[in-house]
């Protein structure tokens, strides 16, 4: 079959160092990858070209760019699957990483983010003779999050370091739950008061985009939401974070729906005067415009039912 | 076509714009919905974090309801829908997970069997009512007017609890209502991304950066409103827009951003009052002037 | 320039764990790797790491023994030995420092079993192992604060008054070339399989290390021991794991035969991997076969039971085949994988020229002799990894200074690279590769024979004629892969030519190196190691002996 695809391509010898698209066909094998059809372009067409890639069975993570916009890893990605008719396909490098050359990107930022977790087993006591002792479900559970290959593309198509570099992202922040989670590690709750703060688990968007693109399934976001949960069981409570989910909980419990303009408030903090009049302006306007929610809020019927279930889970959980 | 209507708690509170629009179109096209007053809020992933299986059994209550009516559930925001998605989603996946949150809904004589169908609103446009009898209903094609889609996060992804497998048209069909109503889409980046809302309350700075660069981004590539299922994304993109566009791009707010079944019933022919337009803190008069400048029945090039 | 007292090239496990053995002993230690080492092909390692763990029954001398029957009996008994007794030791330092292997239902390691082995003795993550462990060095690299030179190419090693003093590098970011002196270097860069069309082994793996060695007058030995593994996917060739036999899947042949019963009654599936590749060829070449495959049969294990312990090969499966292994046999072959051969060390690492040490694939202790054991490989990269660094942490006391500081060596290397960027258009990289690697499969492939092998060494040598007008279409300097390539074609033709020297020296077949016009093990004239050396004259073939310590060569029965 041809693949067509469009190649995002920057060659910062070029004294212009503009990025430009340029586009190629190969005729390949039906089955093909589409790293299968880059290496054709690469050992055939034109040898320039410059892109990593290793293993070819998703297990190196060398290979992660955008095919048609969307941060994957190229070697599991079938011709087939994103372009069954032969439609041209479009290469870009990650996104949210400094391009190096065509689709190298520099991923220094990223490994500075993972070493900023204390990315390593610290285990307490005397060390013993043998193994630890730690039950097989949490192994099997960790294998999970150690499917993690570091191919980036989560860091690619992450909507929160878009805006904010600083943020850990969610390679890293899977990285510490890595050990947040294992038995063996003495220092959980070292760690999540770490985490707890800026610019690590609260400054996720919850947006899904690592969950869609991770071609390894370790689904960061679950890991991150996993690790807010795990703060607050832990007595990390003094975050907006926390009393916006406090908060919302609450007020699930009370009315069964959402109070707005109570979960605002306690987000900010009731004690938090700045924050509360930085609240107002929208609030004001808002009222003006007859959009700020019903002082009484609105309930569900039944709510009481509903209660009754929220205080069961809320008791479990304790 | 009969559902059962999940409205959401913004449609209910700090959007009534929204409710009373999505009513009015429904009416217009003959859905007959039964609100689903005994439902809980779905927990927007928020309540998640902290109980996931919390949510999961409020959210499976709500399907039960919804089951014991005999009806699909209809949702008019993109949260709603992918949470109760995603819910329903993992216990028909696991027969056992099921088994047990259904334990906690016996008390109140209810049971999951796992046949209830979740749908926004816009997916029942494309796929039960069809965008032909849609368009029957239009009286104005908005044509020369361009307007931006915003779908909201959890109307796309994670894409494995959507349905897109059966269904690939929801992946574009914001885009594809916009060409319904003869407008033009403008495309740019931030279609798909985060709006922001998640971590107004946590890192404002950044929510206001994404409200920017996404209100931004579609003015600059000539948008004259946006339009969005989702009115979280809503809430974020209209009523900060002022102070995030002031903070970050150093101008003002000058995008509407528009609910979709109120650009539905702009189509229609709709009062913009009545569609609430005058409720939003980006003025739409704007666009509404444009709209209303296309005659009933004609394109805007005719006048 | 830059100097250390330790650098080791190449950042997989025995890499890595050299590496953490010399920072721990306060050396001045670097890495050097063309890759990010999460990037290095020890992640391709899947089934697990054997060990056995005496404190719960296991005994150390039925592994060594298993081993040393496995390798066909050319392994060296008292590094075998070494390797089974540290096992142990080693197995329980990664559990340490953070692996997250598969426990009992006690909370204790678990095990499954393995090929060329009675007892359950492997330890594993999911079907991931290499890549968990691999990972973990790399977080322990972290925790001391590694340096790493990421993404550099070695492309000579330096010697001075016959021993290596360092390394000119290729910085592949900027495209400049560098000195890096080092009083020892540790040579961890892995395998060669691109030396072969197909093969398991990733893009990087082109025998660098071996042909670095060997060019600074190092031995490579028993070249000619290439592992076929037994389960690689139909086309494209990706691996299997050995763990999913271990978990007891099938082979079958056309007729649904599991015909493992008639070439491995006892062992079956779980044969050492030449005894089953040979096994599945001549089922393919007697018209047993289907398109060229046999299949693996999971079906009975059911659809929970492969997800949970063996998900990465589902992945593979699904991903690349669109096969349910829980629904569908899935069509396999044999496919070069590994190579037991390399550059010849003492049990300490130490090769033949003073300063260089090796560990991991490139090495050759001797643990592997003709057929290497699944599962043994990751053993023998943590065990000799530490080892040799351990050794040449001493050795660096002894040398003052990083020698001298001429760039006379550097100049050289410049302008051979500049010699390759500026040719005039000529061949591809790519293809020439294509035909060597080719070739060298066809010539020394699971079965081989004197007319083939003479064949695949005539190509060689044709190839080796092409290099001068191998060309590159990439002129500048930032991230020129079209320049590496070009490097490491004339690095694999060096491995090629040492294989095919191994090769038709040995008059006899043992382990995967099988000769149908010579079908016997021949231990009276070849109970020994074949050893080439590169020289201005050409390559020189040698022999040495096997060292036998406590199990006298018996015939091989599974």
């Amino acid at each position: 079959m041809q693949a067509n695809i469009k190649v995002r391509r920057f060659n910062p010898e070029t004294p212009s160092k503009e990025a430009h698209y340029q586009e190629f066909s190969v005729d390949v094998h039906e089955s093909s990858s589409v790293l299968d059809a880059l290496i054709k372009v690469r050992e055939e067409v034109d040898g320039t070209l410059a892109l990593r890639c290793s293993c070819r069975a998703s297990i190196c993570g060398s290979c992660s760019m955008r095919v048609n916009g969307q941060a994957t890893l190229v070697c599991k990605t079938r011709l087939e699957e994103v372009a069954p008719n032969g439609e041209q396909i479009t290469i870009d490098p990650m996104g949210n990483m400094p391009v190096i050359k065509d689709l190298v990107v520099d991923m220094k930022l990223h490994w500075d983010k993972v070493r900023a977790v204390d990315p390593y087993l610290r285990p307490g006591g005397p060390e013993p003779d043998g193994e630890y002792i730690a039950p097989n479900e949490a192994m099997e559970h960790l294998v999970g999050v150690m499917n993690c290959i570091m191919c980036g593309a989560c860091v690619s198509d992450c909507t929160a370091l878009e805006v904010d570099e600083n943020f850990t992202g969610p390679a890293a922040l899977a990285k510490a739950y890595r050990f947040v989670a294992d038995p063996r590690d003495d220092t959980t709750h070292e760690r999540l008061g770490k985490l707890n703060e800026y610019p690590h688990i609260w400054d996720c968007t919850r947006c899904y985009y690592c969950v869609e693109v991770c071609p390894k399934d370790v689904a960061p976001m679950d890991r991150i939401m996993k690790m807010r949960d795990m703060a607050i069981e832990d007595g990390y409570t003094n975050t907006p974070g926390y009393r916006h989910t406090e908060s919302f909980v609450s007020s699930v419990r009370k009315h069964g729906r959402l109070d707005e303009s109570r979960l605002a408030v306690d987000s900010v903090g009731w004690t938090n005067l700045p924050g509360l009049l930085d609240l107002a302006p929208v609030g004001l306007k808002a009222l003006r415009k007859g959009k700020l929610p019903p002082i009484i809020p609105h309930k569900a019927e039944d709510h009481k039912q509903i209660r009754k279930i929220v205080d069961k889970l809320e008791d479990e959980a304790k | 076509m009969k559902y059962a209507f999940y409205p959401g708690c913004v449609a209910r509170g700090g959007a009534p714009e929204l409710y009373d629009s999505a009513v009015a179109v429904m009416d217009r096209l003959g859905i007959e919905h039964v609100e689903l007053t005994k439902a809980s809020c779905n927990g927007a992933g928020v309540l998640q974090e902290k109980n996931r299986k919390l949510g999961d059994i409020l959210n499976v209550r709500t399907l039960a309801l919804a089951e014991q009516m005999g009806l699909p559930i209809m949702t008019i925001c993109s949260t709603c829908q992918g949470v109760i998605s995603q819910a329903n989603h993992r216990v028909l996946r696991d027969p056992a997970y099921l088994e047990e949150v259904n334990t906690y809904l016996a008390e109140e004589g209810l049971e999951y069997k796992g046949t209830t169908v979740v749908k926004h609103l816009l997916w029942i446009l494309i796929e039960d009512i069809g965008l032909e009898k849609l368009k029957s209903t239009f009286t104005r094609e908005l044509t020369g007017v361009n307007i931006a889609p915003f779908y909201g996060c959890y109307i796309v992804r994670p894409s494995d609890a959507l349905g897109f497998g059966e269904n690939p048209e929801r992946q574009t069909s914001l885009d594809e209502m916009i060409k319904a109503v003869g407008a033009s889409v403008t495309d740019f980046p931030g279609k798909t991304k985060c709006c922001g809302f998640p971590i107004l309350m946590i890192n404002q700075k950044n929510s206001m950066k994404m409200v920017s660069q996404h209100t931004g981004d579609a003015k600059d590539r000539g948008a004259d409103a946006m339009v969005t299922p989702c009115p979280l994304c809503h809430l974020n993109l209209d009523g900060y827009q002022p102070k995030a566009r002031k903070n970050n791009r150093g101008d003002k707010a000058d995008l509407p951003i528009i609910h979709l079944p109120q650009m539905l019933g702009l189509a229609m022919g709709m009062d913009h009052k009545s569609l609430g337009l005058q409720r939003h803190i980006v003025s739409t008069t704007s666009l509404v002037r444009k709209t209303e400048t296309v005659p009933a029945g004609g394109s805007a090039e005719s006048d | 320039m830059y100097e250390h007292d330790l650098l080791i090239i190449g950042a997989g496990l025995a890499g890595l764990r050299a590496a953490v053995e010399g920072v721990r002993n306060g050396s001045n230690v670097a890495v050097i790797s063309k890759v990010h080492p999460v990037r290095s092909h020890s992640n391709a390692a899947q089934g697990g790491i054997n060990a056995a763990l005496t404190d719960r029954g296991d005994d150390w001398e039925d592994h060594a023994l298993a081993t040393i029957k496995g390798s066909d009996y050319l392994a060296d008994q008292d590094a075998v030995e070494i390797m089974a007794r540290e096992a142990g030791d080693a197995l329980i330092e990664l559990e340490h420092m953070g692996v997250i292997f598969s426990r009992d239902e006690t909370g204790h390691l678990g095990t499954r079993r393995f090929g060329g082995q009675k007892k359950a003795r492997t330890f594993f993550v999911g079907a991931i192992t290499g890549q968990a462990m691999l990972h973990v060095l790399y977080e322990q690299a972290l925790k001391y604060g590694l340096q790493v030179y990421e993404e550099w190419y070695v492309t000579s090693l330096i010697v001075e008054d016959g021993a290596v003093r360092g390394v000119t590098a290729l910085d592949i970011h900027s495209g400049e070339l560098h000195t890096i002196r080092a009083k020892a270097v540790i040579m961890a860069a892995g395998g060669a399989g691109r030396v072969f069309e197909p093969s398991t082994n990733a893009l990087i793996c082109t025998g660098d290390g071996l042909a670095l060695a060997w060019r600074a007058g190092a031995a490579l030995m028993d070249m000619e021991m290439i592992q076929y593994h037994p389960t690689t996917l139909a086309r494209t060739g990706i691996l299997l794991s050995e763990a999913a036999r271990g978990e007891g899947a099938y082979l079958i042949n056309s007729e649904g035969e599991r015909f493992m019963e008639r070439y491995a009654p006892e062992y079956l599936e779980l044969a050492s991997r030449d005894v089953v590749s040979r096994a599945e060829q001549t089922e393919i070449d007697e018209g047993r076969g289907i398109d060229g495959n046999v299949l693996l049969d999971l079906r009975h294990l059911g659809r929970k039971f492969i997800e949970d312990r063996l998900g990465y090969l589902q992945e593979v499966a699904t991903e690349f085949m669109g096969i349910d292994l829980a629904e569908q046999p899935v069509p396999i072959r044999p496919g070069m994988h590994y190579i037991m051969g390399g550059i010849k060390t003492d049990v300490n690492g130490l090769t033949s020229v003073p300063g260089l040490y090796a560990a991991g694939e490139c090495a050759n202790v001797s643990v592997h002799g003709a057929n290497r054991l699944g599962a043994n490989s990751l053993l023998d990269t943590v065990v000799f990894g530490r080892r040799s660094a351990q050794h040449a942490v001493e050795y660096v006391k002894s040398i003052n200074g990083n020698g001298s500081s001429s760039e006379e060596h550097l100049e050289t290397e410049k302008k051979r690279l500049q010699a390759i960027l500026d040719r005039e258009r000529g061949l591809k990289s790519a293809a020439v590769r294509q035909e060597m690697a080719e070739s060298m499969t066809a010539g020394i492939g699971v079965f081989r024979d004197q007319e083939s092998m003479e064949g695949a060494q005539a190509k060689i040598k044709e190839i080796r004629e092409q290099l001068p007008r191998v060309s590159v279409d990439d002129k500048g300097k930032v991230f020129n892969t079209d320049l590496m390539f070009a490097l490491e074609l004339d690095f694999m033709v060096d491995v090629a030519e040492s294989v095919c020297a191994g090769a038709l020296a040995r008059k006899e077949s043992r382990g995967a190196h099988f000769r149908t016009d010579l079908e016997d093990r021949d231990d009276e004239n070849w109970l020994k190691h074949t050893l080439v050396y590169k020289t201005d004259e050409g390559i020189r073939v040698d022999t040495s002996p096997v060292t036998i310590t406590k199990w006298e060569p018996v015939t091989r029965v599974y």
